[in-house]
């Protein structure tokens, strides 16, 4: 799951270019391999060194979850009833280190997400004879034809898929060159497409960035309405402790932090610089509490009701510092799809009414959550909350490195209710319904639907949606889908995150895009 | 710190001793037990005393949590006021503002209410916390000492006495704990307990028990007592009044727990004192690292580590509960030095602590 960022408010350029950025992250991203990478870090930091055949549109808000060409020439020709998608390379794209791009290095990358087992595999396991190809690892996947001389690339799949634009709009199977061996390149990225290249990586204290030097000679005339950015050069140094890329940032040292400000300083930052240095980012993610539909007590609807009535997005914002926005469903403001729900106003003697009147025999309930600050503090607040409602519950904190490994491996004692979040892969509804909440996505281990729920009418209704192309109709129907699980109140949903965008005084930062899927993008930061 | 026996500071230069037998004559020192002798020596010990009263003192203030919660505070130390407001001298303020700030100290502005504030965006009473929390760090103190000065009596007696391969595996068994730096070897076990808990035969901890913490503390200090108490052991066992019981056809439990455990006394007693002290300051550091003390239970050192977080907004929050750690060892320090002199003025615990300190020191981060 990705941190992806929607985005507001954009200038026009009156800056200056040239320059050296100096950024600052809190660590090396899981991976600077673009078919690896699977963090909101990782794609932040490539995001305009490797260009799929499609991208998201370098725009804000709600325009920039729009998929557009990247280096196709246009927008995929879907035909045999969803099932077959018709690309056209652009023609003269070189790599950063002048060899020309061809249309099997998109066969290439996906292949290639298979043999280094990518996390991002699973979402072209639908191309056909991908399957196989994921077992074997060898005699390539039929179902992508690729012709170097016309550039054109034709993708079969075994059904149809909705998400597939969005897919072929991520990082994973951005074009690489074909001798890119297939293990993980972090420590020497393989050359790209984009603007930028990445120069050299120091594992402790960071990397650094150039333009690509045929990315004006030739990728950015042959895709001219791709930015090119403005800075020359960008440095990022990894500083752990994000206080002090708070004191880097103000001193001037560094010009962009990606890490988020400590909570602690976030109001002084807002309030010192909102506007001027400063800008608050929703972003489409959820926040929320699941509860195990398997296990009593929570396996009674009214009890996972009152529990709705209970939690009370107004104190989890405090608890967030303002760093999060009140939302009670499924679907996030900015996620096609999203029709604003208010099915559970806080009503605390309400949801202890309907606890009384479900009279659960199972009052004893372990409560999981990790302990990363402010998600520990949401996780007591929650367990003091079912403590009024008469609950004896147990809190269980885990470090936030395994949090995830552990409630997701169903042989760990005791899962009953507990925290968790989840940023979109991509703009797409089926992204919220499909690994959260399908009862496919019940797993043994690796388990993504924590609240084990596994309604075959909603579940069918998530397979039909997933194979259609989104329209308007199908937005109306995943709102319904959203409302549908609420009233079955799998989870208490609490919010959807706000991260921020903060740069130096000499940063203009009218200019800086922010984008759902890809955080910031570099190409848009410009000295004033 | 001195590594050789010293003359006992607290007592004014020129004035004899009682523990030693240059009474002035006419006096008959002979009719006094060791232990009055040493109570007379502490009494003379003003900062021991002082130190003493100032422990007891803390922890009069964490006995009385339930009262202050249930009196004046009106809330218990978990109970969250995230949205709630409150009545400052005649003003209605909110307990936690919409950034997440909370409010500081009101003293008795509110009748007793958040005296301290509230303690961050879950905007419970700090106060209550604060005792509550002390009652944790106190027991966990105490209570791990407790274990820590039973089991490592017994093993260093037994270690001691048998020698040979009853020795071999009771001091290799040790050395292997000892082989870890306290602070690591506390941390690994208390991350890998704190999702599970403990299962031993038919002790079963959940993991977020306050008797994990007790135990691993317990466990990972044991080593330091022991081996001093097997050295002393193993000096003393050679002594006549060990031969003369053998003579006498006295069995291997009567002179381990009747002859040798009286002498060792005074040594166990000042360690003790002293490991209660290590023991709340390993607990801090664990709970700070996440793998003690577990949410929402609030110890010191856990409450330390969540006022960290909000250093720059509310400092007190994380000062407050640190200086009660700092007070609370310090004055356990002083007073278990004091108590040293005082029951054997040449005792080689002193050397030994200081061993101890310097082998706890190497082990923190």
């Amino acid at each position: 799951m990705a941190i992806g960022l929607a985005a507001c408010g954009s200038g026009s350029s009156s800056g200056k270019e040239g320059g050296t950025l100096n950024a600052t992250f809190a660590g090396l991203p899981d991976y600077l391999d673009p078919g690896l990478s699977y963090t909101a870090e990782g794609w932040n930091a490539m995001g305009e060194v490797y260009i799929p055949l499609l991208t998201y549109k370098h725009a804000e808000g709600v325009e920039g979850s729009e998929v557009v060409p990247g280096l196709a020439k246009e927008m995929p020709k879907i035909s045999d009833g969803g099932k077959t998608y018709t690309m056209q390379l652009r023609p003269g794209l070189k790599y950063s280190d002048g060899t020309a791009v061809k249309a099997s290095d998109f066969t290439f990358a996906v292949e290639r997400l298979f043999k280094v087992d990518s996390g991002g595999s699973p979402f072209y396991t639908d191309i056909v004879g991908a399957e196989k190809f994921a077992e074997t690892k060898s005699g390539g996947i039929p179902g992508i034809e690729a012709d170097d001389k016309t550039g054109e690339i034709v993708i079969h799949l075994v059904k149809p898929r909705g998400t597939f634009t969005n897919e072929l709009g991520l990082m994973f199977v951005a074009p690489i060159p074909p001798d890119t061996p297939d293990t993980n390149q972090s420590t020497n990225p393989p050359p790209g497409t984009g603007p930028y290249i990445i120069t050299k990586v120091d594992q402790s204290k960071g990397w650094d960035y150039e333009r690509n030097p045929y990315w004006a000679k030739a990728n950015a005339k042959a895709m001219p309405e791709y930015p090119s950015g403005h800075v020359d050069k960008i440095n990022v140094s990894i500083i752990r402790n994000p206080s002090t890329q708070v004191n880097g940032i103000q001193q001037g040292k560094f010009d962009w932090m990606q890490t988020q400000p400590p909570p602690d300083r976030y109001a002084e930052i807002r309030s010192k610089y909102e506007g001027t240095q400063f800008r608050p980012q929703p972003t489409i993610s959820t926040y929320y509490f699941w509860m195990n539909t398997n296990r009593p007590p929570f396996d009674d609807v009214k009890v996972r009701q009152a529990v709705n009535y209970a939690v009370d997005p107004a104190a989890l914002e405090r608890i967030y510092t303002g760093s999060l926005k009140g939302n009670q469903q499924i679907l996030p403001p900015g996620m096609p799809g999203y029709e604003k729900l208010d099915l559970y106003p806080h009503n605390l003697a309400k949801a202890k009414a309907m606890i009384k009147e479900a009279d659960p025999a199972d009052m004893n309930i372990t409560v999981w959550g990790d302990s990363e600050a402010e998600n520990e503090a949401a996780v007591t607040y929650y367990q003091d909350v079912l403590t009024q409602l008469g609950f004896n519950a147990t809190l269980k904190i885990v470090n936030p490195d395994n949090y995830f490994t552990v409630i997701g491996n169903q042989t760990t004692p005791d899962l009953d209710t507990g925290w968790s979040d989840w940023f979109q892969d991509y703009p797409h509804p089926n992204d919220f319904f499909q690994p959260l909440l399908s009862g496919e996505s019940i797993l043994p281990t690796n388990n993504g639907n924590f609240a084990e729920i596994d309604n075959p009418k909603l579940n069918k209704e998530i397979s039909r949606l997933g194979e259609e192309q989104l329209g308007p109709e199908q937005e109306k129907a995943y709102a319904a889908l959203d409302r549908e699980y609420m009233e079955e109140a799998p989870w208490a949903p609490y919010g959807t995150r706000t991260l921020s965008t903060f740069v130096s005084s000499a940063i203009n930062l009218d200019n800086v895009i922010f984008n759902a899927t890809f955080g910031q993008y570099l190409t848009s930061f410009e000295f004033k | 710190m001195a590594l050789e026996p010293q003359p006992d500071p607290a007592l004014p230069a020129g004035e004899p001793d009682e523990g030693f037998p240059a009474a002035p004559a006419g006096v008959d020192a002979e009719g006094h037990n060791p232990w009055y002798l040493a109570y007379r020596r502490l009494r003379r010990n003003r900062l021991a005393l002082a130190s003493l009263g100032l422990f007891g003192l803390i922890v009069v203030f964490a006995l009385a949590a339930p009262l202050w919660a249930e009196h004046v505070a009106h809330t218990g130390p978990n109970t969250t006021h995230t949205t709630e407001k409150i009545t400052v001298d005649g003003e209605k303020r909110e307990v936690v503002d919409v950034e997440g700030k909370p409010i500081g100290p009101v003293w008795f502005g509110a009748g007793g209410k958040f005296f301290l504030g509230a303690d961050g965006g879950l905007g419970r009473d700090e106060m209550v916390r604060l005792m509550y929390g002390g009652r944790t760090s106190l027991f966990i103190g105490l209570t791990s000492a407790l274990i820590t000065t039973i089991l490592a009596t017994i093993l260093g007696l037994l270690a001691g006495y048998y020698k040979g391969w009853t020795d071999g595996i009771i001091t290799r068994t040790l050395d292997v704990i000892w082989s870890f730096p306290v602070v690591l070897l506390g941390i690994a076990l208390g991350t890998a307990l704190a999702v599970g808990g403990l299962k031993i035969g038919p002790l079963e901890l959940s993991g977020n028990s306050i008797w994990i913490p007790i135990l691993i503390i317990a466990v990972v200090y044991t080593p330091y007592m022991a081996r001093p108490i097997r050295g002393e052991v193993l000096a003393m066992r050679e002594k006549e009044f060990v031969e003369s019981a053998v003579a006498q056809g006295a069995g291997s439990l009567r002179i381990m727990f009747g002859e040798l455990l009286p002498n060792l006394w005074s040594t166990v007693i000042v360690f003790f004192t002293l490991n209660i002290a290590n023991n709340m300051l390993l607990e801090a550091s664990l709970s700070f690292l996440g793998a003690g003390v577990q949410a929402p239970n609030s110890s010191w050192g856990k409450m330390v580590s969540l006022g960290t977080e909000s250093i720059y907004t509310s400092p007190l929050l994380a000062f407050a509960p640190g200086v009660l750690i700092l007070l609370t060892v310090l004055s356990l320090n002083v007073f278990g030095d004091g108590l040293r002199d005082a029951l054997d003025p040449r005792s080689k615990v002193r050397l030994t602590r200081a061993e101890a300190a310097e082998s706890a020191a190497g082990g923190a981060i």
